[in-house]
């Protein structure tokens, strides 16, 4: 009896399970017929892939209410929404492995430091820019670089990657020092103030993702120069990257800097944990440094050292708007694109206070939404800071290696600071980073 | 085999010679149905195999022998050009290295294990029995992904196992045990061990279960110790099953993925890579999308698992 009980049981949750299959699957198709096409018919509206709801997502939609409340009043942007960045350049991938363009939006928002090799791998993929109406001396022309393959413009910037250096005023001032003190210094300056704050507070004056460091690439780029010279790497020859690796080895061992073993840790451990008096990278990295809400008012931004002395500049990271092959509406995507981000203040603003995305358009970094103070800053007008920096980052040579070389790097760094020869370490970077380019 | 084949040899005798044996014959015709019926029911599933398995197998053989951008991929020249680059390259070699490091120290530590629980858990007289054999099989139940993350948080330089430390007073400050190549390769074995040895107690445990008690008593009234037991009786009947165990763990250490991916990215300085994550990511990571090469170096790959089985295969043999 029970055996059959039991064979009833097993036999309904089967018919159940079934049907629920059979469901979920009909639903499924009749949502994919609504959902597949990545492009509409509608000849007015536009898709797009972007994939921060907090950051780049609400500048997009500033520049479609924008476009359609000055322009063209039919104008619908459809923004699909990606996990994450990488997942834009596997549909590319995707796309140009098949050789079939028909499964991208319109639209791309593409991270600056692939597009170079994307553009170079999928020709096919993008179309050019070249002929649209932007004033492109209007913006800063380290940004355009990445967009930009032997002069043809083939993307549109969207955000600003200029690196800030943000500091705990309050510490620094306990350690003896201002933040006047670490503007335009030398990094031996850096080390002996970062000395004197850990000595006094115990916490580092600056933290950095150990698996993917950043940071010999911006300090390198403050110097005006490269990591690769002609196309190749040049770690071991070149006397200012040596110098830095040596400065970072010393920060390393003197507590100035602390090395995170991966991103996560980076900003969850080092930046959100309270662990650090400083913070340099790209300006995305601000909404991090906010989340600290006990902190409000003690933080600063400033330039970053160098090793002459002077103030640097650099960038890192970031991402511009494509045109895709797929896109058949192409006048009204330039159009569009060109109106936006090509310069209007309204959308530039709106972006700035929706998702706290910064321009690197120069004229939009003026208005009056730019100079406001922001009080978690100790009431210091950063934005228009950031784009005034933004405007002095020297255009140095970049790369389709430019993660891969970032990865041997940071081992390298790792290597040294367990005791490898720094011109050894340096050396079989450059041969990994070498072979993985194929040279 | 050898009486078919003569049935069959008669059969066409009598067909050319006699047609009284008629019966006989249509007989034989069903016997050959009856085949032919075995081949449509095999067929979907060859079929199936065919071309979700075997076709990519080729293709990406194929692609392992191009070079270039994923749109426009060229035959490289020389031919094995993507081949005789893997043995110049040093990250690769160094990804062998750590792999089969987590093999030789992780598989015969992880099944001595399973088989010593097997043979606590199969004891007749063990209380809440069930609820032990659960415990122990438990951890293949998480998924890889979550249980890398969980180690990862438990060995992080601010997390669990450093304040246990800590506070015991074995460490006295926080080590940063995924930061250190020596220590994040053992947190790596440990994790194995953890997440794989029910899994291969559960097959010990049926093993165990196939050899007669009566083996063990007359054994025992022979005056054998545990040890000689589990030793000369225990450990030669599970022989097949050791083997097999044996294969699949190699096979499975040799594609070790996850763990390297989650718990450690591996890192530090590609101290803990695998193979499997090179392939990655040469193929979709950070490096760039070189598909023809990483699909050469899944090529070694096979090679090396397909060699290992075999040896095993052969070591394992009982027939004579």
């Amino acid at each position: 009896m029970k055996k059959k009980i039991l064979a009833v049981l097993l036999a309904s949750a089967m018919v159940v399970s079934l049907a629920a299959c059979g469901g979920s699957g009909s639903s499924d198709s009749s949502d994919g017929s609504t959902a597949a096409p990545v492009t509409s018919d509608d000849e007015n509206t536009l898709t797009v892939y972007a994939w921060d709801k907090n950051f780049n997502i609400p500048a997009l939609e500033a520049a479609a209410a924008d476009y359609k409340e000055n322009v063209n009043k039919d104008f619908n942007l459809e923004v699909i929404e990606q996990s994450q960045s990488t997942d834009v350049e596997n549909a590319i991938t995707l796309a140009g492995s098949a050789g079939d363009y028909s499964t991208l939006p319109d639209i791309v928002l593409f991270q600056d430091h692939w597009a170079h090799k994307y553009i170079t791998d999928y020709p096919d993929a993008f179309q050019s820019m070249d002929d649209v109406d932007v004033n492109w001396d209007d913006f800063s022309q380290e940004k355009l670089s990445y967009s930009m393959i032997d002069g043809e413009h083939f993307g549109l910037p969207v955000d600003n990657g200029t690196v800030i250096f943000a500091y705990r005023t309050d510490l620094l001032q306990e350690a003896g020092y201002s933040i006047d003190d670490v503007t335009g210094c030398t990094w031996d300056k850096f080390i002996e103030v970062g000395e004197a704050v850990y000595a006094k507070t115990g916490k580092y004056l600056l933290s950095m993702d150990g698996d993917g460091n950043d940071l010999p690439y911006m300090m390198l780029q403050a110097e005006g120069e490269s990591q690769f010279t002609d196309g190749k790497p040049t770690f071991a020859e070149n006397e200012k990257f040596v110098q830095i690796i040596d400065k970072i080895e010393e920060m390393i061992s003197k507590n100035v800097l602390y090395l995170a073993n991966d991103w996560s840790a980076y900003t969850d451990q080092t930046i959100t944990n309270d662990m650090v008096a400083g913070v340099m990278n790209g300006n995305w990295i601000i909404p991090t440094i906010e989340q600290v809400s006990e902190n409000s008012g003690k933080w600063e931004i400033t330039s970053i050292p160098t090793l002459e002395g002077g103030e640097g500049y650099a960038s890192n990271g970031g991402s511009s708007l494509y045109i895709t092959a797929n896109c058949e509406k192409t006048d009204l995507a330039k159009d569009f694109l060109t109106y936006t981000f090509g310069g209007s203040s309204a959308t530039y603003d709106k972006a700035l206070t929706d998702g706290g995305v910064i321009t690197t358009c120069i004229s939009a970094g003026q208005s009056e939404v730019y100079n406001e103070g922001v009080e978690y800053f100790g009431g210091q007008p950063i934005y228009a800071k950031i784009v005034e920096m933004g405007a002095n980052v020297p255009v140095i040579e970049q790369s389709d290696s430019h993660y891969g070389c970032r990865k041997q790097v940071a081992a390298a760094i790792i290597n040294i600071k367990d005791g490898a020869k720094t011109a050894d370490a340096l050396k079989e970077a450059q041969e990994q980073v070498n072979f993985e380019m194929g040279n | 085999m050898d009486t078919r084949s003569s049935v069959r040899k008669d059969s066409s005798f009598f067909k050319k010679g006699d047609k009284t044996l008629n019966k006989k014959q249509k007989g034989l015709n069903i016997q050959a149905k009856q085949q032919r019926a075995g081949w449509y029911f095999l067929a979907p599933a060859t079929i199936l195999i065919a071309i979700m398995s075997f076709w990519p197998m080729i293709q990406a053989f194929i692609m392992s022998l191009k070079t270039g951008s994923s749109a426009n991929m060229q035959w490289s020249e020389p031919i094995f050009y993507n081949y005789t680059r893997m043995f110049s390259d040093k990250l690769f070699m160094r990804s062998i290295g750590n792999t089969f490091l987590y093999l030789a120290v992780e598989v015969p530590i992880m099944l001595i294990l399973a088989i010593l629980l097997a043979q606590m858990l199969n004891n007749k007289d063990l209380k809440l029995k069930g609820l032990f054999r659960t415990c122990v099989f438990l951890p293949c139940a998480t998924s890889l992904v979550s249980y890398a993350l969980i180690f990862k948080s438990l060995f992080a330089t601010q997390g669990l196992m450093n304040s246990i430390l800590v506070h015991l007073g074995i460490l006295e400050s926080n080590f940063n045990f995924l930061g250190t190549a020596a220590s994040a390769k053992a947190i790596i074995i440990i994790a194995l061990i953890w997440r794989w040895t029910g899994y291969n107690m559960v097959f010990y445990l049926a093993g165990l279960q196939n050899i007669e008690y009566s083996v063990y008593e007359a054994a025992k009234i022979d005056g054998a110790n545990g040890w000689k037991t589990f030793w000369h009786i225990t450990v030669p009947l599970l022989k097949p099953t050791i083997v097999m165990t044996f294969i699949m763990s190699i096979n499975g250490t040799l594609q070790l993925f996850d763990e390297s991916v989650n718990l450690t990215k591996g890192g530090p300085a590609n101290s803990t890579i695998t193979m499997s994550h090179y392939v990655y990511n040469n193929s979709f990571g950070d490096s760039t999308t070189n598909f023809g090469y990483a699909a050469a170096m899944s090529f070694l790959i096979f090679v090396l698992v397909a060699i290992l089985a075999a040896i095993n295969l052969k070591v394992g043999d009982t027939r004579d």
